[in-house]
C-alpha cells in the first residue's frame, strides 16, 4: 500500500497515459459498435446487432466509386511524389552542389504550409493557367503536399548510407545510373517503402486540397463529408468503419516491413 | 620490362594543401607494392588517383601504357579492396562478387563458374547464398578481395584493409593476402600505415611523408639501409645517434656520439670532419654481455630498464651522460645478466649512418 504512494509520480503518468488512451479509443470504438446498430438512428442501448449496414454499403455504387477514384488519386500522387522525392534527396546528398539548405527547406516547405493556404494557392493557380479542376489538379496537389515526407524519409536512410557503397560499384564498371538502380535504390527500399505508403494514406486522408481542386466526381473523404450533411446514419458508421480498418491495416504492414528490411 | 602503373609527375592539391607533389612512381607487373606512410603522407590519395576517384592537378597516371588520368573508375581495368569493405548489404555473397563481372557482360555460366572458383580461393564455398551482415570481419575481408579480384584487374588497390581487424587475425590474414597475391600473379597495390604488414607482404615498400616518396625499396633494404631519419624512425624500431664526425679511416668513420667514440661505415657517404651524421643502429645489432665484449664498439652501461616481452627481453641501457640504448636479449642470454652493469657492443658494418639534412655545419 505505501509503494502505491511512494511512487505518486509514476502513478500519475501511467494514469495520464490511460486516460489519453481512452480519449483516443472511445469515440472509435462508439463508431464502430453503431455500425452494428440494427436501428436508424445513432444511440445506446444498441438493442439489435446487425451487419445490413456494412452489406448496404458494399452495394453502394456512389461508395465503391469514391473508393475506386481515391485510391486511383493515391496510386498517381504515390508514383508522383515517390520519384520527385528521391530525386530531391539525392540532389541534397549530392557532392558538389550548393545551396543544399536551401534545396531541403524549400522541399519541406508543403509540409508546414497550413493546408487551407496551399489548397487556395493551388486553386488560383490551376485557374491562371487555364486548368481545369478534377483529377490532374487533385494529383497535382496532392504530390506537393507529399513530397516533404519521402525527401525526409529518403535521406534519413541515405545518410546512413556507407560513402563508399557508390564508389565500389563505380570501381566494379557501374556508371552512375547502373550504380543508382543496382546500389543506392535498393539501399533506400525501405524507407521508400515506408515513404510510398505515407504518400497513399495521406492522398486518401486529404480533404481540404481535393475540396478546392477537385471536380464533380467525389473521393472518398468528400462523400462521406456530402452524406453527413445529409444526416448521420450508421451506413456513414459502417463506411468510417472500413475505412479505418483498411488504412490502420496497411499502416501496420507497412510498419512491420520497414522495420524487417531495417533490421537486415 | 614496361610498368604496370606509372605515376608521371603526379601532383594533386587540395586549395592550398598539397597532398601529392610531384610523384613519379614506376609499379612492375606481378609485385606486391606497399604505400607506407603516416596518415596524411598522401598514400591514400595516390591510390584514389589510379582509381580514378580523385584527378590530379598536374601530371599523368598510365596503366598498362594507356594514360587513364582522366577516365572515370568504371572505364579503368583496376578494382580497389575498401577500407571497410563496401559490400553490397542487399545482395548475397555471390552476387557481390559477380557484381563486377556482369557489368563486364559475361554469360551466366562464366560467372557462375569464375564465383565458384573465387569463393574455393578463401574457402567460403558455403557462403554464397549469405548476406554480408552474416558473415564475420574475416569471412568480409575475403568477399571483398574476391570481388575486386573478380574482374581481372590489372592492377588490385587495396586501401588499409586489415585496419577493422584485430590483431591475431590481421596477421592471418597478412598471410593469406601474401598468398593470393603469389597464387594468382596479379599486382597489388597496398597502402598501409603499418610498418609491420608492410614488412610482412611487399616485394618492394614505397615510404612516402608529406606528398613525396622518401625511399623505395625491397623491405630489407628499407630496414638495414635506410635512406632518411623518417624512414629509420618508421620502419622498426631504431636507436638513431646524432654524432659528429671525428675523422675517417678507409670505409669507416670515426664519430663522437655524446663525447662517446664509435665507429661505422659510410656506406657510400664522403663525410668531413665537423659533419654531423645520423647512425642508424638496430636494438637487434647490440650485442649485450657481462664481459668486455671484443667488437669495434664496446660501452659499459647500466641497465635503466627491463621489459620481458615473451621471446625476447627489451633493455634500456644508460651509457655515458644521459644517452640511451634500447636493445633486445634472447631468452638464453638473460639469466647471464643479472646486475646493474652491462657491456653493449657493436660491429662498425652493422650500422648505417644518414647525412643530418637539417645540419648547419
Amino acid at each position: 500500500m505505501r509503494n502505491m504512494f511512494a511512487d505518486a509520480p509514476r502513478a500519475s503518468l501511467t494514469a495520464a497515459y490511460w486516460a489519453f488512451i481512452l480519449y483516443l479509443l472511445l469515440p472509435l470504438t462508439l463508431m464502430m459498435a453503431m455500425s452494428f446498430k440494427g436501428a436508424n438512428y445513432i444511440a445506446f442501448p444498441i438493442g439489435e446487432w446487425t451487419f445490413d449496414w456494412y452489406v448496404q454499403v458494399m452495394q453502394d455504387k456512389q461508395f465503391l466509386d469514391a473508393c475506386l477514384y481515391s485510391i486511383m488519386i493515391a496510386a498517381a500522387t504515390t508514383v508522383a511524389a515517390t520519384t520527385l522525392g528521391t530525386w530531391i534527396a539525392m540532389l541534397i546528398v549530392a557532392e558538389g552542389i550548393r545551396g543544399q539548405v536551401v534545396i531541403f527547406a524549400i522541399a519541406c516547405l508543403p509540409a508546414v504550409v497550413p493546408g487551407m493556404i496551399s489548397a487556395i494557392s493551388l486553386r488560383i493557380f490551376i485557374s491562371t493557367i487555364d486548368m481545369p479542376t478534377g483529377t490532374m489538379a487533385i494529383i497535382l496537389g496532392h504530390t506537393v503536399h507529399a513530397v516533404p515526407f519521402v525527401v525526409v524519409m529518403a535521406l534519413t536512410r541515405l545518410r546512413t548510407m556507407p560513402g563508399n557503397l557508390v564508389d565500389a560499384a563505380r570501381d566494379l564498371g557501374a556508371d552512375s545510373v547502373v550504380a543508382f538502380f543496382r546500389v543506392t535504390l535498393p539501399y533506400l527500399w525501405p524507407a521508400l517503402f515506408g515513404g510510398m505508403i505515407f504518400c497513399v494514406l495521406l492522398s486518401i486522408d486529404d480533404f481540404v486540397r481535393t475540396f478546392f481542386l477537385g471536380g464533380y466526381r467525389p473521393t472518398l473523404p468528400m462523400l462521406i463529408f456530402a452524406k453527413v450533411q445529409g444526416g448521420m446514419s450508421p451506413e456513414i458508421n459502417a463506411m468510417a468503419t472500413l475505412v479505418l480498418v483498411v488504412t490502420a491495416a496497411v499502416g501496420l504492414y507497412a510498419e512491420y516491413m520497414t522495420r524487417r528490411a531495417r533490421t537486415r | 620490362m614496361e610498368p604496370v602503373v606509372k605515376f608521371d609527375n603526379v601532383t594533386k592539391s587540395y586549395g592550398k594543401h598539397v597532398a601529392v607533389e610531384n610523384l613519379n612512381l614506376s609499379i612492375e607487373r606481378g609485385k606486391f607494392v606497399t604505400l607506407l606512410g603516416p596518415s596524411g603522407c598522401g598514400k591514400s590519395t595516390s591510390l584514389r588517383m589510379l582509381g580514378g576517384f580523385e584527378t590530379p592537378n598536374a601530371g599523368r597516371i598510365l596503366l598498362g601504357g594507356k594514360d587513364v588520368t582522366r577516365l572515370p573508375p568504371n572505364k579503368r581495368n583496376v578494382n580497389i579492396v575498401f577500407q571497410d569493405y563496401a559490400l553490397f548489404p542487399h545482395m548475397s555473397i555471390a552476387k557481390n562478387i559477380a557484381f563486377g563481372l556482369e557489368l563486364q557482360g559475361h554469360d551466366n555460366q562464366h560467372i557462375h563458374r569464375r564465383v565458384s572458383e573465387l569463393l574455393e580461393l578463401v574457402q567460403l564455398q558455403d557462403f554464397a547464398k549469405r548476406l554480408p551482415s552474416e558473415l564475420s570481419g574475416g569471412q568480409r575481408q575475403r568477399v571483398a578481395l574476391m570481388r575486386a579480384l573478380a574482374p581481372d584487374p590489372e592492377v588490385l588497390l587495396l586501401d588499409e584493409p586489415l585496419s577493422a581487424l584485430d590483431a591475431k587475425l590481421r596477421q592471418q590474414m597478412q598471410i593469406e593476402l601474401k598468398s593470393i597475391q603469389e597464387k594468382t600473379g596479379k599486382t597489388f597495390m597496398f597502402v598501409t600505415h603499418d610498418q609491420e604488414e608492410a614488412l610482412t607482404m611487399s616485394d618492394t615498400i614505397v615510404v612516402m611523408n608529406k606528398g613525396k616518396i622518401e625511399q623505395m625499396g625491397d623491405p630489407n633494404t628499407l630496414y638495414g639501409k635506410p635512406g632518411s631519419v623518417f624512414v629509420a624512425n618508421f620502419i622498426g624500431e631504431t636507436n638513431l645517434l646524432r654524432s659528429t664526425v671525428l675523422g675517417t679511416e678507409g670505409d669507416v668513420a670515426a664519430l663522437n656520439w655524446n663525447g662517446i667514440t664509435i665507429k661505422a661505415e659510410q656506406g657510400g657517404l664522403t663525410p668531413k670532419a665537423g659533419d654531423h651524421l645520423y647512425v642508424v643502429l638496430r636494438p637487434e645489432a647490440i650485442h649485450c654481455s657481462a664481459a668486455e665484449p671484443t667488437s669495434v664498439n664496446r660501452i659499459k652501461g647500466k641497465i635503466r630498464q627491463r621489459v620481458f616481452k615473451g621471446n625476447h627481453t627489451s633493455l634500456s641501457i644508460e651509457v655515458g651522460d644521459g644517452a640511451v640504448l634500447n636493445t633486445l636479449v634472447h631468452p638464453s642470454d638473460v639469466a647471464q645478466i643479472s646486475g646493474e652493469d652491462i657491456w653493449v657492443g657493436w660491429k662498425a658494418e652493422s650500422t648505417t649512418v644518414i647525412p643530418d639534412r637539417h645540419a648547419h655545419n
